[in-house]
């Protein structure tokens, strides 16, 4: 008993921390353009796949990249596949929430199609780091771990970019209130553009790893980030930190569900965790009052 | 940043004041004479239905016959084309039944679903459960009404709770719950037949011609209705919380309530969809019914068409089932011919926001009329 409850402790805390990444992602473009990014689920599997592509002899047929290039590499290439996606789309019709919004689904599903034409429906199983540590009985994969620490490496340095520095603090307040932000002197666009750049980031290191932990598939996306949408309505629309508590809290029930229930129930409480919160907090754990301008 | 997003409109404007305006003129001075003459039968039109469906000019007239004559006549001109035209065209129609009945619902009121899949698939699984468990088989007249009320049971419990919500968090569970869905369809696959289904509905009639005609009039029958209640002051009503839900209260009309029966509009024509669905090939599984991509086809083609109209929807879905099925089938595969469908949903999107089947009609109107 004591055994499977560390065992749900542990790999409830690696996969949540990956749930977090994703979420926080969705968060802050919904808190700075009041954009909600279906294809934020597009930049997971794609992050995946691009990792495979360049990891696969790049150069010459033998000689691959070493990983350590490979991956900053791959974050950096979602990253800015986000800010196109922004920069070559969403800033025509962000004035329409519902165009917008229907858009970055026709955009997701194209994806979809894109990788299913290239790479097939099979499912391409793949690791960042090889090999199993042992931790109190449980055995859990390095690339598990690697995950877990670069995600929460990750969320620390976003905490400190956005509460410490400058540039971070413009993105909080634009957040907040736009016309405050703009009127104290902050680029909006400038924000915008390092919201989705940031935000693509943290989707391509969390779609590595969980490519690494499952397999990648072109329909990788689609519960994680129902699962995200889940948690970000939890931890409230536009916070970062609800978003890391609400990730844990739905992380721990998915985690359980699948050991006490099995597999085929997956999603199941959480949603009903969801409508509970929705009905007891409509605004979620830390959100403040949906108020867009 | 707005510099570029000028441009683009400088561009747009040059375009339209070099190569549509003029060449508008030209088909409009052509297309006149044709206003003219059928005018009277428009007139006609307009004193017996005009207060029930809206005003047509004698072009949109012409327009709207023209095309019932040529979905009713398909059986004669369907087989000298290469392609299962019969088939793609009755496909059309049920997928003409969804997008109008999302269309209802999310395109009037603002208010996005991404869960109507799962309404549809609602009567389709009651439609496949009542005919494997029970027997005898129950006829088509009671499993048809049963499935439709399932359906509208369901669209009330997915909407009374999450009606109260605003807009994105609204999509969100409606998203959610067609995820949910899918996943209880393999979690419980004793019951409900899992990844593979059910086989065992029985099909209308494997006559191509026949099946065609089942499929079309049922179509035409919601078309209609949708048609009234969207003229009529509710159709004004839901428009309006799309545009300003506050000015709404603010006249004395509860929102929540006009929301609850488009949903529950919508719900029936989703269930008349699904049972359409069901028996049109007999088989109702997870793909067919459930999963996210359906809800999504049903948006595309609401979009393509023109959201918050009947006549877009089905004009959509005629023209990305045509498309998907027999044009883009002749020269590109699978996932080619996908990917441009979506491109043309998106081009769509960003450049014709109101809709390809909306501007034509509204051009149509203006030939040789007072509106601009």
């Amino acid at each position: 008993m004591l055994d499977s409850l560390l065992s749900i402790l542990i790999t409830g805390a690696m996969i949540s921390a990956l749930y977090a990444l994703i979420a926080i992602g969705f968060t802050m473009i919904f808190g700075v353009g009041g954009v909600l990014n279906l294809a934020h689920g597009a930049l997971i599997m794609a992050g995946a796949y691009v990792f495979v592509i360049l990891n696969r002899d790049v150069i010459w047929e033998s000689v691959a990249l070493p990983r350590l290039l490979v991956f900053p590499l791959a974050v950096g290439a979602i990253g800015l596949a986000s800010y196109g996606l922004y920069a070559g789309l969403v800033r025509y019709i962000e004035d329409d929430p519902v165009i917008t919004f229907l858009a970055t689904v026709v955009v997701a599903t194209m994806t979809t199609e894109i990788a299913l034409g290239i790479f097939g429906d099979q499912p391409y199983a793949y690791t960042v780091v090889r090999g199993q540590a042992s931790i109190a009985g449980t055995s859990v994969s390095y690339n598990d771990l690697a995950g877990f620490a670069l995600s929460w490496i990750a969320i620390g340095l976003l905490w400190y970019y956005i509460t410490q520095t400058d540039g971070g603090r413009s993105i909080l307040a634009a957040s907040m209130s736009e016309r405050g932000a703009q009127l104290t002197g902050v680029d909006l666009h400038s924000v915008r553009t390092r919201t989705w750049l940031i935000a693509g980031g943290l989707a391509g290191l969390a779609g590595i790893f969980l490519g690494g932990d499952q397999a990648a598939t072109p329909l990788m996306w689609l519960n994680p980030l129902a699962l995200a949408f889940i948690i970000v309505v939890i931890g409230g629309i536009g916070s970062i930190k609800g978003s890391i508590v609400a990730a844990y809290l739905i992380g721990y029930t998915e985690t359980l569900t699948v050991s006490m229930l099995g597999q085929s129930f997956r999603g199941i409480l959480s949603l009903v965790i969801l409508l509970v919160v929705l009905f007891l907090l409509p605004q979620g754990l830390y959100g403040r009052e949906y108020v867009h301008e | 940043m707005s510099e570029r997003v000028r441009r683009i409109g400088r561009l747009r404007s040059t375009v339209r004041q070099t190569i549509l305006l003029p060449s508008g003129r030209a088909a409009a001075r052509v297309l006149s004479p044709i206003d003219r003459a059928l005018r009277p039968g428009a007139n006609l039109f307009n004193r017996f239905l005009g207060s029930y469906v809206g005003e047509v000019t004698g072009l949109q007239l012409g327009l709207l016959v023209a095309a019932l004559v040529a979905l009713a006549t398909v059986p004669m001109w369907a087989p000298l084309f290469v392609g299962n035209y019969m088939r793609t065209l009755a496909v059309a129609c049920i997928w003409a039944v969804f997008a109008m009945g999302w269309d209802i619902q999310s395109g009037y009121t603002g208010y996005i679903s991404f869960g109507h899949s799962a309404l549809s698939a609602t009567a389709g699984y009651t439609t496949a459960l009542l005919a494997v468990n029970l027997s005898p088989v129950p006829s088509f007249w009671v499993t048809i009404p049963v499935s439709i009320l399932a359906a509208l049971v369901l669209g009330l419990l997915i909407g009374l709770p999450s009606l109260r919500l605003s807009g994105p968090y609204f999509s969100l569970v409606t998203f959610v719950a067609v995820l949910l869905f899918y996943r209880l369809t393999i979690g419980f696959s004793e019951t409900l037949g899992g990844e593979n289904g059910f086989q065992a509905v029985e099909v209308f009639t494997w006559d191509f011609t026949e099946r065609y005609y089942l499929m079309l009039v049922p179509m035409l029958l919601v078309a209609a209705a949708l048609t009234v209640v969207a003229r009529s002051n509710v159709g004004t009503v839901l428009v309006a919380i799309r545009e300003n839900e506050r000015a709404v209260s603010a006249a004395g009309l509860d929102p929540t309530k006009f929301k609850l029966w488009s949903f529950a509009l919508s719900s029936i024509t989703m269930g008349i969809g699904g049972v359409l669905l069901a028996h049109f090939g007999g088989n109702v599984d997870p793909a067919t019914f459930v999963v996210v991509d359906r809800s999504i086809e049903m948006i595309a083609m609401a979009v393509i068409g023109g959201m918050s109209s009947v006549l877009g929807p089905i004009g959509g879905a005629f023209l990305f089932v045509l498309l998907r099925d027999e044009i883009l089938r002749l020269w590109f595969g699978h996932s080619t011919r996908w990917v441009m469908l979506w491109l043309l949903v998106l081009l769509v999107l960003v450049f014709a926001r109101n809709g390809l089947f909306r501007w034509i009609w509204h051009a149509v109107g203006a030939v040789g009329g007072d509106r601009e």
